[in-house]
């Protein structure tokens, strides 16, 4: 018996919104979800691939800040890697090799030379911490997170304590989504906040933080085309069944299966164009036997391997015959595959240095957002790669919110 | 609340055909068999299913227009066991408080407090999904109360509780009407529960209302009879009552429990609490006070034997053999209704 039974009484404060009820969703979700020790550990090591990649920013503007800027261009020049920074070390040599120079008629001075480099190298490393460690960690947390979260109501019939208050579809739906999408805030744009936060702050001055104001929004946004697809589809996935393992299971055989039938894809593609390149090869070598095609890399072929027309030749070293007084009198920055790309093609692609066209990207989540946030940091501009992981992941997102929203309150209906 | 007319199909089925009926404040018993259209009823009144036809008013509210605000004046305490997989009984409660717009510290106060009133106890720390089911029930009423709505729908309130805590839930829902004005609609299959607490009753079968009245009109007998409990000569009074010109029969507990009688057989819950006594000592008897004059003559001839009278009372008919009539007649006429008492 209560010491202060003081019976039924009736209660007339002053009631909350539906804005309440969206974050007594989103703020019980987290909490339920946060008893997972597996989404403890994930959201803890999500934060540790910022550790190098502050490392890189470090070594960058200690260089600046030193006055070696010009001293790392030229190693990048000849591909070597940038003061011990292991592959990021390498990434960065490779954005300097790509930052897009000035009009041949103006010359840059040393500070917006350092600018426009910092901005490339930035960019390029902000790219590849979403994507490489970011985005996998985010199918990781997402699926650990995300099936339970209407399936577990549809088994424990909870949908009856939502339906039955002031809770509409659109307040439990935009709970729901708040859950996923402030996890996943705190795996991808909380942890690359602090990155460019950490930038400025070991960088030499504040004011860069001015320069490079445009990163933070480009963050949030890179976060947010990452969080909508994923999100949206991973709800849609829990919605249609009571059981979350199945839910779980279906979130990582989408991501696994779409892998796989994109790296299928792209590998019979290359495979396709080396026969090509073969066959052309073989019949060079018929029509003129002095320009004999031994299969290596020579000077020589190289105009013709690379894909635009101003590269210059390169060997396995680096560019040959560029020197960093061509970049900074604007004669144009080198445009061929840098020596990352053919090292290290994973991180090429995460920096976004690898510029073939990915025709298959739309295909896979994973390489469609990829896609998507390379144009987001300003990095991916042609249209040819940008639109079709664009409708394709818009497809995805807006046919997992319509089935969302259909199987949410499909229970109470029945 | 009001309901018009109302009509739900699922696909070809009619689920509510022209459903008309009134809950008035207080406590109405809606009652049918599995399949009436009960549940649909509810989820009409919360604006969870579009109608084919008619409308539903709660507070002068549409459902369908203003879910919101019909929901924040309404608590619902589901039939199926209903919990958020985590929470402890307390959290639960109070999930529900901020869920119908009770803001924060305030939220947890007043679960608190009604979880006191429904007599939870130290089990309210404990994850929902690892209570009793009668504890499940406790936390789904306080859930559904906390709020304080002004009108409760409570599905099958007193599953899986044992005696004394169905006892003490029927009180609860009593004084909730009774003190705190609320308007309660109770579906139930426990007829003896709705003959007890209710005031009125919805008879719902085959998407129809078959019945709809007070219980007390509902089950008063074709002919008032009076009912007394007594203890002594129960034969020699009966004897002398009738003497007197008093028409008055002994009771049998067919009289008593009609439904006993039936081909179910079906023992009702009111056989603890009147089965006849002793055959020479205690016993009921039925009898037509119909003027002042026989009602002296009766106290008369109590004195005069020395008969102890437990109750005197007016005799009323289970409602269960009501309800069973108007489920024959249903059969019989599936159009009709049979009975729609003011």
């Amino acid at each position: 018996m209560p010491l202060h039974d003081v019976g039924y009484r009736p209660w007339q404060g002053k009631r909350s919104g539906s804005l309440a009820a969206i974050l007594v969703i989103a703020a019980t979700g987290i909490k339920l979800a946060w008893t997972s020790r597996w989404l403890r550990r994930a959201v803890f090591f999500a934060w540790s691939p910022a550790l190098v990649f502050a490392g890189s920013f470090f070594v960058f503007e200690q260089a600046i800040d030193e006055g070696r800027l010009g001293s790392i261009q030229d190693r990048a020049r000849v591909g070597s890697n940038v003061d011990g920074v292991g592959i990021l070390g390498r990434a960065i040599a490779d954005a300097l090799g790509q930052t897009d120079a000035p009009p041949a008629d103006r010359h840059e001075t040393r500070d917006e030379e350092a600018n426009r480099t910092r901005r490339a190298v930035w960019s390029r490393l902000m790219l590849a911490f979403m994507r490489s460690p970011q985005a996998i960690l985010l199918a990781i947390v997402v699926g650990l997170v995300a099936p339970a979260l209407v399936s577990r109501d549809l088994r424990a019939k909870a949908w009856l304590i939502y339906f039955t208050r002031p809770v509409g579809k659109f307040e439990y739906v935009t709970g729901k989504l708040l859950i996923l999408g402030l996890l996943v805030a705190s795996i991808t744009m909380l942890p690359a906040l602090a990155l460019w936060v950490a930038g400025v702050a070991v960088s030499p001055s504040i004011w860069v933080a001015v320069t490079t104001w445009d990163l933070p929004v480009r963050i949030i946004v890179a976060s947010l085309a990452l969080a909508i697809p994923t999100v949206f589809m991973a709800l849609a996935y829990s919605s249609l069944t009571a059981e979350s393992r199945i839910a779980s299971f279906a979130w990582f055989a989408t991501w696994a299966a779409c892998w796989i039938a994109h790296a299928s894809l792209t590998t019979a593609d290359i495979m396709q164009r080396a026969q090509a390149e073969n066959l052309a090869g073989e019949k060079a070598q018929s029509t003129d036997p002095s320009n004999a095609f031994d299969g290596g890399f020579s000077v020589e072929d190289a105009p013709r391997r690379s894909r635009r027309s101003n590269v210059h030749p390169r060997g396995p070293g680096g560019e040959i015959g560029e020197t960093l007084a061509d970049l900074i009198e604007g004669r144009g920055p080198p445009r061929g595959r840098p020596l990352a790309v053919r090292q290290f093609g994973w991180l090429s692609k995460a920096t976004g240095l690898d510029d073939t066209i990915d025709r298959w990207a739309w295909i896979s989540p994973y390489h469609s957002l990829g896609v998507i946030q390379a144009w987001v940091f300003g990095i991916e501009r042609r249209s040819q790669a940008i639109f079709p992981p664009l409708i394709s992941l818009g497809l995805v997102s807006i046919v997992s919110a319509l089935v969302l929203w259909w199987r949410v309150d499909a229970p109470a209906r029945a | 609340m009001q309901a018009t007319g109302i009509v739900k199909r699922y696909g070809q089925r009619t689920v509510l055909d022209r459903v008309s009926l009134t809950v008035h404040p207080g406590i109405t018993g809606l009652v049918g068999p599995n399949g009436a259209g009960k549940s649909t009823l509810v989820k009409a009144i919360l604006g969870l299913v579009r109608l084919a036809e008619g409308g539903v008013r709660v507070f002068g509210l549409d459902p369908r227009r203003e879910p919101h605000a019909v929901r924040r004046f309404v608590g619902v305490v589901p039939e199926d066991e209903c919990s958020v997989p985590g929470l402890s009984g307390v959290e639960m409660v109070r999930y529900a408080a901020q869920l119908s717009g009770i803001p924060g510290i305030e939220s947890l106060r007043r679960a608190h407090e009604v979880l006191d009133w429904c007599d939870a106890g130290q089990e309210r720390y404990r994850a929902v999904e690892t209570l009793s089911v009668g504890m499940k029930q406790k936390i789904s009423f306080a859930a559904a109360i906390v709020h304080d709505p002004r009108m409760v729908i409570l599905d099958e309130p007193t599953n899986g509780l044992d005696p004394i805590e169905r006892r003490a839930m029927l009180g609860r829902l009593t004084t909730l009407a009774r003190d705190h004005g609320k308007t309660i609609l109770v579906s139930t299959h426990v007829l003896p529960d709705v003959q007890s607490i209710c005031e009125r009753v919805i008879v719902l079968a085959g998407g129809r209302v078959r019945l709809t009245g007070s219980i007390r009109e509902l089950t008063q007998p074709a002919i008032p009879e009076e009912r007394l409990e007594v203890t002594g000569p129960v034969d020699e009074l009966v004897g002398r009552l009738i003497a007197r010109g008093i028409p008055a029969r002994r009771a049998r507990p067919l009289d008593l429990f009609p439904s006993a009688a039936g081909a179910a057989g079906r023992f009702s819950a009111t056989v603890e609490t009147v089965m006849p006594g002793d055959e020479a000592h205690e016993g009921v008897i039925l009898l037509q006070l119909s003027t002042p004059e026989a009602l002296a003559g009766m106290w008369a001839e109590v004195h005069r034997l020395g008969v102890r009278v437990s109750s005197l009372k007016a005799s009323c008919r289970p409602f269960e053999e009501v309800f069973l009539e108007a489920l024959q007649a249903a059969q019989a006429s599936p159009t009709e209704s049979l009975h729609a008492a003011p």
